[in-house]
């Protein structure tokens, strides 16, 4: 039996990729991710609403439903708004995207390929990339929280992030995630959402199943999977107590 | 069995690394992805109630209230397991090399399966204030136990006495005697310090501490969110 591998991503200040269509440099990995992009004239980045941060002079923005109605409406499932924002540089520029939770964000190169993302998990995307809702039936509904996925396709950069740090990890003879960690993967590989084997009813826990923990993701065959350090659904449970009680009158 | 600590210190993971047959026990919730060939079985602990004869409500709160472990056992070779906690912070591994580790019950993620863990242990019982679920776990065995932290850990060679406010204990080893007291000369300073209870360690020992309190930052958070 092969090993899986385990491939951490070196954590430095920063993250360049010579092979990006934009350029670009992601400071302060992993615990407080920021990324800037830099645009020459008439090119375009898009972004989630919110996610940015400062940008200099001659950038135009714009907030569309991109790829029509039905798309965006994939993508309200997915999670994501419905609006896209665009920036075009009117001139050469730079604009910076922070996205919310403090944590991670990653440069994935689309080649081709198709890139499945965890919702909340898009920050931006250069042109020729195309964002898509994918409707997981059963699937996503169990999961609960757990996994409801966009579609990230084209030729072109993605970025996307996450909570606490990420990890890349090349699957080579099949992983377990908990469904609330998975942050994205590559669509090479083969996933089922599952409960996790000692949760399994006829175990001796039958009813462990609150706040869909205990469900897992089974990916199987070749690609990489990109898992969160954290994830905000422990730490709701654990802030929850200190929310003061109704009053029962 | 390997144990590697990545992305610390704010959001780390233990990376387990287990040959066939080996195991570890972690907290339930804290896996976060493994290698398929990981058997996994949960088991329950009673949980310790706490102790004090004043705080007889929260007692019956936690009374009978069970915690639960997940027994990780690798089938084959080279097998990886991914644990984390759930509140930012770091995480180190002790080596337990017979005596005993006390560990805060939100510290606690895993221990070696030679380690015999024991949530029921009272000593700490009546550091469990204004309705905190604190709980205490000893550690008795040999092998690894991994800690975690809200905040960043840091470690205290205790050799005389020490003063530690109880949110901040992270574990200590049990050569350690303490008493649980209040911070300042009188109840009512120690109130208005905000500092509550206190923990004064006395003996030689290793001490591990949090730079965050997490019932602290509950509070902070509490009255801004919504009534549950």
């Amino acid at each position: 039996m092969s090993e899986t591998s385990f491939v951490h991503q070196p954590l430095g200040k920063s993250s360049t990729s010579a092979d990006g269509k934009l350029a670009f440099e992601i400071f302060e990995r992993p615990d407080f991710s920021i990324l800037s992009v830099k645009l020459r004239t008439g090119e375009k980045v898009f972004a989630e609403p919110g996610a940015m941060a400062t940008m200099t002079p001659g950038v135009d923005l714009k907030s569309s439903f991109r790829g029509g109605f039905g798309r965006s409406m994939g993508r309200l499932f997915g999670g994501e708004s419905l609006l896209v924002n665009t920036y075009t540089a009117e001139q050469d520029s730079e604009v910076t995207f922070a996205p919310g939770p403090a944590g991670d964000m990653v440069h994935y190169r689309l080649r081709g390929g198709n890139l499945m993302l965890q919702r909340g998990a898009f920050v931006a995307h250069s042109e020729g990339v195309e964002i898509t809702g994918k409707w997981q039936g059963a699937k996503g509904f169990f999961s609960g929280q757990g996994l409801v996925l966009l579609k990230a396709s084209g030729d072109g950069d993605l970025f996307f992030n996450a909570y606490g740090a990420i990890l890349e990890i090349d699957v080579v003879d099949g992983l377990v995630v908990d469904t609330g960690y998975v942050v994205a993967f590559e669509d090479t590989l083969g996933y089922k959402v599952s409960v996790m084997k000692g949760l399994r009813p006829g175990s001796k826990i039958k009813s462990f199943l609150f706040g869909g923990e205990g469900l897992v993701v089974d990916f199987e065959g070749r690609g990489k999977v990109w898992v969160q350090t954290r994830d905000v659904g422990p730490f709701l449970r654990w802030v929850t107590p200190y929310r003061p009680q109704k009053s029962r009158d | 069995m390997q144990t590697e600590i990545l992305c610390r210190p704010a959001a780390s993971v233990a990376r387990i690394q287990m040959q066939e047959g080996e195991s570890i026990t972690c907290e339930v919730g804290a896996m976060i992805a493994m290698s398929t060939a990981i058997n996994v079985e949960t088991a329950a602990r009673k949980r310790g109630s706490s102790g004090g004869g004043v705080l007889k409500g929260i007692k019956r709160m936690f009374a009978g209230e069970s915690f639960f472990l997940n027994h990780f056992t690798a089938t084959a070779d080279q097998q990886s397991l991914i644990i984390g906690p759930s509140l930012l912070g770091d995480i180190v591994s002790h080596p337990l090399t017979g005596g005993s580790l006390i560990v805060q019950g939100s510290s606690w993620l895993a221990s070696g399966a030679d380690i015999e863990i024991d949530a029921t242990w009272q000593g700490l019982g009546n550091a469990l204030f204004s309705g905190e679920a604190m709980f205490w776990i000893k550690c008795t065995g040999t092998g690894d136990v991994l800690l975690s932290s809200f905040g960043a850990i840091y470690e205290v060679v205790v050799d005389g006495t020490y003063t530690v406010d109880t949110g901040h204990i992270v574990a200590f080893e049990d050569t350690l005697g303490f008493t649980v007291g209040k911070s300042a000369g009188t109840w009512l300073n120690s109130f208005l310090g905000g500092e509550g209870l206190v923990c004064k360690f006395e003996g030689h020992g290793k001490l591990y501490c949090q730079s965050h309190n997490p019932p602290n930052f509950g509070k902070l958070l509490g009255p801004m969110l919504k009534a549950r």
